[in-house]
Order: C-alpha cells, then structure tokens, then sequence
C-alpha cells in the first residue's frame, strides 16, 4: 500500500480547506488505493473499518435483491466520498459497492479515523461538517429522483 | 420510434417548407381533426426535411407519435427564440438535458459540432428515468466521434446498465469546462432547469451565459392570446429560450 501526503490528501475537494494539522493526522491512517473494475469495496452488513475518496473512475452502489444482479441505486466518481456508515453507530454497510470502472481512491482506514475525531473535536467537527455536506447532497438529489420528474408531463401538457 | 412513447417524425414538405429556422424554435403542429400542439425543432434533414420529436402526454401528441409514414400534418412556424449557439464560440459549450429536453438541444449540438473548432470544449449531460427512455441513443456515438464529451446518467438502472446513477446534477460538478469561459444550454422539466441552472451558477457559469428553455401553456404561437404568458414575458415570442438571469426572479414567483 502507498502512503498519502498531507499534501496530497488536502487536494482532494472532499478535504479542502482542512488545516495541515489534521490532514496530517489524517494522512497517517490513508493510502493510495487503485481499484481495479470489478473490485468488490464492501457488502451490505458488513462492518464500515474503512472509507474512500475517489480521485477518478466511478463507484456503484447497489443492493441485493434474489434472483438478481445488484440493484444499483447510486454511482458516485472523482471528488466525491464512499462511505457514509463508517460514521454513524452501528457501523454497518447499508448497500454494497462495486468498482464500476477502474478506479484511484483514497482510502482511509475508518476506526483509526473516529479515535482521531474522538480525540481532538475539531477534527471530528470538520469531518462531520463534510459528510454532512455530502449525506445532505444525496438525500436532496434522491428526494429530486423521487419525484420522477421525466415521468411526468409539464404544465398544460397533459392536455396536448 | 425512440422510446415506448416518444417518436422522432421527419416531415417533408407538400408544398412549401417552413421558413429557415434556427436550433430552439418550436412549430406549431396540427394534428388534423384532433388539435395542435407546439413542438421544439429537433433537427433538420437534407432535402428540407424537418425532425421533430414528440411525446405522447396528451390526444394530439398520442395522434401525431400514432402517425404512419405517408401521413399529413399541419406545421406552422417558426416560432420563438433560438439557442444563439455561435455566440458561445470561443470557449466552453455545455449541454445538459433532461428526458425530452434532449430534443430542442439536438439542433444545437449539431450546430456546434458542425463548426467544432470554434468551441474549446463540447460537453453533454443527458439525464434520463431510465435506460430504456434515453432518446437520440443512435447519435450518441456520432457525436462523440465528432468531438463532444457526452455523459449519460438515468435515475433508475436497469440490469445490465453500467453508466452514472443520480440526477443530472451530480455530473455538473465532474464537466470539464472552464466555468467562466462555459455557456450552457440546459432543457428539461423546468425543476429539473431551475436546480441546473442554480448548480451552474453555484459553480461559477455567469448567469447571463446560461439560456433555458421554457414553455407554458403555448396556445396560438404568435403572442396573441397571452396563454403562454410568464410576467412581462410571452414564451411563444420572448422564448422559449431565455436567459437565465431574465427567467430566474419570474420562476420563483409561484403565482406566474
């Protein structure tokens, strides 16, 4: 595994304008990891020990249904955070995730990054305050999605 | 056709065509003995063929996408604004469509492409409920042969489907444009422009160099019967491209 930089960490839009402090303490639980199209990230009820911060490719989130492949209900890609449940008690994958293409990721090794947080609050202020942005993020887009809007005529169309 | 409901209708002229007519504008369709509804200009083939893609929603688009080849319609038109795409030549061109407001975009992507080197980047974000609703899917290579960045995202896959999952949205952040230097042409259901159009902005795009495409209520077509009426704005004349620092106050107000 090859280790990040600060440096390197703080580009990435997920942890910017992160003090060089905490991205040092941040830098010694991560490392580079290349996913390969195909890898398998986690399962849905598996334990959260990690999480990702893509840097390219894309990454699907899907759920199990019998009888069929995964259901994918969401692709995440460069900029963005994979792993929400790291983070939140009882630390349990709530979908699976897949590299849909071959990826570059971060990846930062979950209960090492809590005791940090635990330890000095700030830190665990400024991770909060970004996977809060992007849960809020996502929960705005599916609420959109919802209302199935390419679904539906717009005004005065249904009578055309 | 292009999906379960929505049917492409290349028109040739009986008589005379329409007058020249610019990638945005509408028609007015007439489907006879039903009615007439206005239909954006989705293209234009050799031999002053007109395309125009329809979607079943209502009795005269069901008429029209029921239509068999030989079949007569009405047209009328040009109507309305255009894209004015050759003023975004020298920077950035990006495109993001929603469902069926693929369809007006597609004469101005073609526009662009035909003339690619005067755009730095082409880029397109197509959203889509599904796979199975994306349109114009057999352009889609082309138009990445001829030198467009073109990403599709669906709201709901299907198995086997390998592409984005999310709302168009999502992609707007990953568009490899300079935003100051992009202008985006954005058509879709008019939540669907009004959260693009405030993502863009969030990113960077002036305002004024983003254009929408609005319709409401279009009636006659030729800013007389003020159905199509949006504050100081007849959609039928002022539009149904606008500006989105024009459209932006009007489409907060909920009342218009």
């Amino acid at each position: 595994m090859s280790g990040v930089t600060p440096a390197e960490l703080g580009e990435h839009a997920f942890l910017r304008g992160m003090t060089g402090h905490h991205l040092a303490i941040l830098a010694r639980a991560c490392w580079m990891a290349p996913l390969r199209a195909g890898h398998r990230l986690f399962e849905e009820g598996g334990t959260a020990q990690r999480f990702w911060l893509l840097q390219s490719g894309q990454v699907a989130l899907d759920l199990h249904s019998p009888g069929r492949s995964g259901l994918i209900v969401e692709t995440l890609g460069p900029g963005e955070l994979v792993g929400l449940s790291w983070l939140v008690p009882p630390y349990h994958w709530q979908f699976g995730a897949t590299a849909a293409q071959d990826t570059v990721a971060l990846e930062l090794n979950a209960i090492a990054v809590r005791a940090a947080c635990e330890e000095d609050p700030v830190l665990g202020y400024e991770v909060l305050r970004r996977v809060m942005s992007a849960a809020s993020s996502r929960l705005y887009a599916t609420r959109v999605r919802l209302l199935d809007l390419y679904g539906r005529p717009g005004a005065g169309q249904d009578r055309q | 056709m292009e999906t379960h409901d929505t049917v492409t209708l290349d028109l040739r002229p009986v008589d005379r065509p329409i007058p020249l007519h610019q990638p945005g504008q509408f028609t007015m369709l007439y489907a006879p003995g039903v009615g007439e509804v206005p239909v954006s200009i989705s293209g234009t083939g050799p031999d002053q063929v007109l395309v125009q893609t329809v979607r079943a929603v209502g009795a005269v688009t069901r008429a029209l996408c029921a239509c068999a080849p030989g079949r007569m319609i009405g047209v009328r038109g040009p109507y309305g604004t255009d894209w004015d795409v050759a003023r975004a030549a020298g920077g950035d061109l990006l495109i993001v469509a929603g469902g069926i407001g693929l369809a007006p975009l597609r004469g101005a992507l073609q526009a662009a492409l035909a003339q690619r080197d005067r755009y730095r980047r082409v880029v397109v974000l197509i959203g889509a409920r599904s796979p199975t609703e994306l349109i114009f899917v057999r352009d889609l290579g082309e138009w990445h042969r001829r030198g467009a960045d073109v990403e599709l995202t669906v709201d709901r896959a299907t198995e086997g489907w390998a592409g984005h999952v999310g709302v168009v949205t999502q992609l707007l952040r990953r568009a490899t444009v300079d935003p100051a230097r992009t202008t985006a042409l954005v058509c879709g259901p008019e939540i669907m422009m009004r959260l693009t159009a405030r993502e863009l902005v969030a990113l960077g795009v002036p305002a004024a160099q983003v254009r929408i495409s609005l319709e409401r209520n279009m009636r006659c077509g030729v800013a007389e019967c003020g159905h199509c009426q949006l504050g100081p704005l007849l959609l039928c004349r002022d539009g149904p491209v606008v500006g989105y620092a024009v459209a932006a106050p009007l489409l907060a107000v909920r009342e218009l």
